[in-house]
């Protein structure tokens, strides 16, 4: 106490000596952060949290200035290899995985898990009564990793936010978080309620770089001092995260009386690791790859044919038709797909209507290259010669029939190769579908890559799938192109050859 | 049999046609003559309902059209009246998309509702008399301007139209393929088919018209006997025109 007083005298007589030292940038993403580092409502321009509290007293235990560097938690140990800032404070949990690319401070906190289900649920008491149903969680955490080893099925979101809130619509039948978001987001809702008591143990570090030792034995020192003089209680019971589980963190007091000396590390905290399984991963990039496909190809059914009658009303249809049709088109084009899914899937459930995250991907994506598909319509039917109406015309065919078969088989084989362009960018674009936690290609590969580090490998891998899958689809398109311009020239040959 | 009586068009301010009467007797080809923008062309297309007329009467296979019928009730004369009448184009307008048999074929069976095996047979015994038996799986754009002439020309004959009309059948060929035409239409009239032609070519009126109308600012001038008009022309204004055709 009489060294911490002291400190502090230093620090308010020398505030610049405390500023000599090189910052300590911590990074962690305060997006659905709360508690440990989110955006203050009240005051939005403003960070707040138990760990951003919790650095600014380690920081200030280092003697140094805390610099917060906000990023993003899939990708939040890549940004520390790159050098984005010096240690992770963002709940991380030490894992084999990461022990191999990164090194861990002792811990801070312990944690628990904790599994919330809707407050009418009968079915689940335990994460045991989950295993025919989907249950809600963060991407690459100790919650996801248990189930993935318990064999539950389980769906990844970015925050904490997108994940009960789809408990609350029914996309999912429970969500296990740790207990600070639990407390933080599930239990002032009325409409969730916990199943059963927290479970397991797991420890929040602070990540560092490799070779950081320097660092790490600065952070190490720095823990044991906010643990030790009750900074660090203070500060999670402010937050309500106080329970007798921090008590482990304590150092023991020896038998021979030297307090504080023997190191909290050794406590074995009962951590779930997942190493990486290659055979798992590409089973898994399969399956990612194939809801791509069936997504491209979802959504391209509804472009062709939402497309098509946009562009028959924007340019046959009476001048109100014409209208819509023509704001629909711009309001599709000119707003960016990412915006419209997060709306589809955000927004229209507020109205009460609720689509599963895939199955909004497909019409989101759907309706918006139908805006696309029509103008390339617009202008095949635009290219058929008037000529041609009169001569199905003269011939007695009706309005119908005569755009039936003689204008839309003509326009369509002139939309052909715009066509497939659309169907290739489309497919490329189901990308977006992450935002609204689709598990497809590329929201796979984010994940993988995250929970292994092996960005260079999967990353090429990915890159097959996709020319794999688009690179045929381009072809098959060019074929088919060059036979509708061919099949003329060529049948006229075999004619003469015949004849 | 075509009877037109006291046709007019008008077509916002610009008066086209006015009290055009004639009658063209059934296995006769009608040619049209007169100096561009005369309104022969327009007499033609309302002849298959192309331009609504706005005065008198016209009927053509059966079918009359009344300048005071109500809108609905003229379409659907005007949809009887096509299966009646058909149009060879002074382009053709082949169906690009579509073979030389599937381009004769699409409206029989898809109009006429009649089998498409029975239709296609009938299409290559077409074909045959225009001697393109051949051509029947090649594409319009394979073909030559004749061939696609012949083509559209079979195209029309495949529906059994009463009236075969002819806008500029002449405009693309050859004199050589002029006179093969004008065989071919003979042929046709052979057969027991009505026809009108509008044209510039008097030689191709000698070769194929029964009687020939003269027309100049949308008014029938005068109505005759090839040879009578061509030769023997009563009206001045008839007579110069013929002085200096050809």
């Amino acid at each position: 106490m009489k060294k911490c007083r002291l400190l502090l005298l230093c620090l308010l007589l020398f505030p610049t000596g405390a500023h000599a030292q090189a910052p300590l940038r911590w990074g962690a993403d305060p997006s659905g952060g709360a508690p440990y580092v989110f955006s203050d409502p009240a005051h939005p321009d403003k960070y707040i949290g138990y760990e951003l509290e919790m650095v600014e007293a380690l920081a200030a235990a280092m003697n140094r200035r805390p610099e917060f560097i906000p990023t993003d938690w899939e990708t939040i140990v890549t940004s520390l290899q790159r050098g984005e800032f010096d240690v992770v404070v963002n709940g991380l949990e030490p894992t084999e995985d990461r022990a191999r690319v990164i090194l861990f401070s002792k811990p801070y906190y312990i944690f628990q898990l904790q599994l919330t289900v809707r407050r009418n649920e009968t079915r689940i008491q335990r994460l045991e009564d989950c295993r025919t149903r989907v249950v809600g969680t963060l991407g690459n955490t100790a919650a996801s990793r248990l189930m993935e080893k318990e064999g539950i099925p389980f769906k990844g979101y970015a925050d904490p936010v997108g994940a009960y809130r789809d408990l609350e619509l029914g996309r999912v039948d429970a969500v296990l978080m740790d207990v600070p978001m639990e407390a933080f987001y599930a239990r002032p809702n009325p409409k969730l309620k916990p199943a059963g008591e927290p479970f397991m143990r797991g420890a929040y570090v602070i990540g560092l770089r490799k070779g950081d030792a320097a660092l790490k034995a600065e952070v190490d020192a720095g823990i044991d001092k906010i643990v030790r003089d009750g900074t660090l209680e203070r500060i999670l019971r402010k937050w309500n995260l106080w329970n007798d589980a921090q008590l482990d963190l304590r150092p023991k007091p020896a038998a021979d009386g030297a307090p504080g000396e023997s190191p909290p590390e050794e406590v074995k905290y009962e951590v779930t690791s997942a190493s990486f399984n290659w055979a798992e991963a590409l089973w898994r990039l399969t399956r990612a790859a194939s809801v791509t496909v069936l997504l491209s190809l979802g959504a391209m059914v509804i472009a062709v044919t939402l497309g098509l009658g946009l562009a028959i009303g924007q340019s046959r249809g009476p001048s109100v038709v014409r209208f819509i049709c023509t704001v629909y088109v711009e309001f599709f084009r000119g707003t960016p797909v990412l915006v419209q899914l997060l709306f589809l899937y955000f927004g229209l459930p507020l109205v009460g209507l609720a689509m599963p995250g895939w199955l909004t991907a497909l019409v989101g994506l759907g309706l918006n290259y139908a805006a696309y598909e029509s103008q390339v319509y617009r202008a095949a039917l635009d290219a058929v010669p008037k000529g041609q109406y009169e001569a199905a015309y003269a011939l007695g065919m009706s309005p119908v029939l005569a755009f039936r078969r003689i204008v839309l088989p003509q326009a369509l084989r002139i939309a052909l190769p715009p066509m497939t362009n659309d169907f290739v960018s489309l497919f490329k674009d189901t990308s977006v579908a992450f935002a609204i936690s689709v598990w497809e290609l590329a929201t796979a590969y984010r994940e993988l890559a995250n929970a292994s580090g092996e960005f260079m490998l999967l990353g090429a891998i990915v890159s097959a799938f996709y020319l794999l899958m688009s690179l045929p689809l381009a072809h098959l398109a060019r074929r088919l192109e060059l036979r509708l311009q061919r099949r003329q020239a060529l049948r006229a040959v075999e004619a003469e050859v015949a004849g | 049999m075509i009877r037109i009586e006291g046709l007019g068009k008008v077509a916002g301010e610009t008066r086209i046609l006015r009290g055009v009467s004639l009658e063209v007797e059934p296995r006769t080809v009608l040619g049209i003559i007169g100096p561009s923008g005369s309104g022969k062309t327009t007499l033609l297309r309302c002849m298959n309902g192309f331009e609504r007329i706005s005065e008198g009467a016209l009927e053509a296979g059966g079918v009359r059209l009344e300048a005071g019928l109500g809108e609905k009730e003229y379409q659907r004369r005007v949809k009887l009246l096509r299966r009646q009448v058909g149009m060879v184009f002074q382009h053709f307008y082949l169906f690009p998309h579509l073979s030389v048999l599937g381009n004769i074929s699409e409206a029989p069976v898809h109009v006429l509702r009649r089998p498409r095996v029975e239709v296609e047979a009938e299409a290559r015994g077409l074909l045959e008399t225009v001697g393109l038996a051949k051509s029947a799986g090649r594409y319009p754009e394979s073909l030559s301007g004749g061939e696609q002439q012949r083509v559209a020309i079979v195209r029309a004959l495949a529906m059994r139209p009463e009236v075969l009309l002819f806008d500029e059948p002449t405009s693309a060929l050859d004199p050589r393929r002029s006179n093969e035409l004008a065989g071919t239409l003979r042929g046709l009239v052979g057969h027991g088919q009505t026809m009108v032609i509008v044209t510039h070519s008097m030689k191709f009126l000698e070769d194929v018209a029964d009687r020939v109308l003269y027309m100049e600012s949308g008014e029938a001038v005068e109505l005759g006997d090839t040879a009578q008009i061509l030769n023997d022309p009563q009206d001045p204004r008839t007579r110069d025109f013929v002085r200096h055709a050809d």
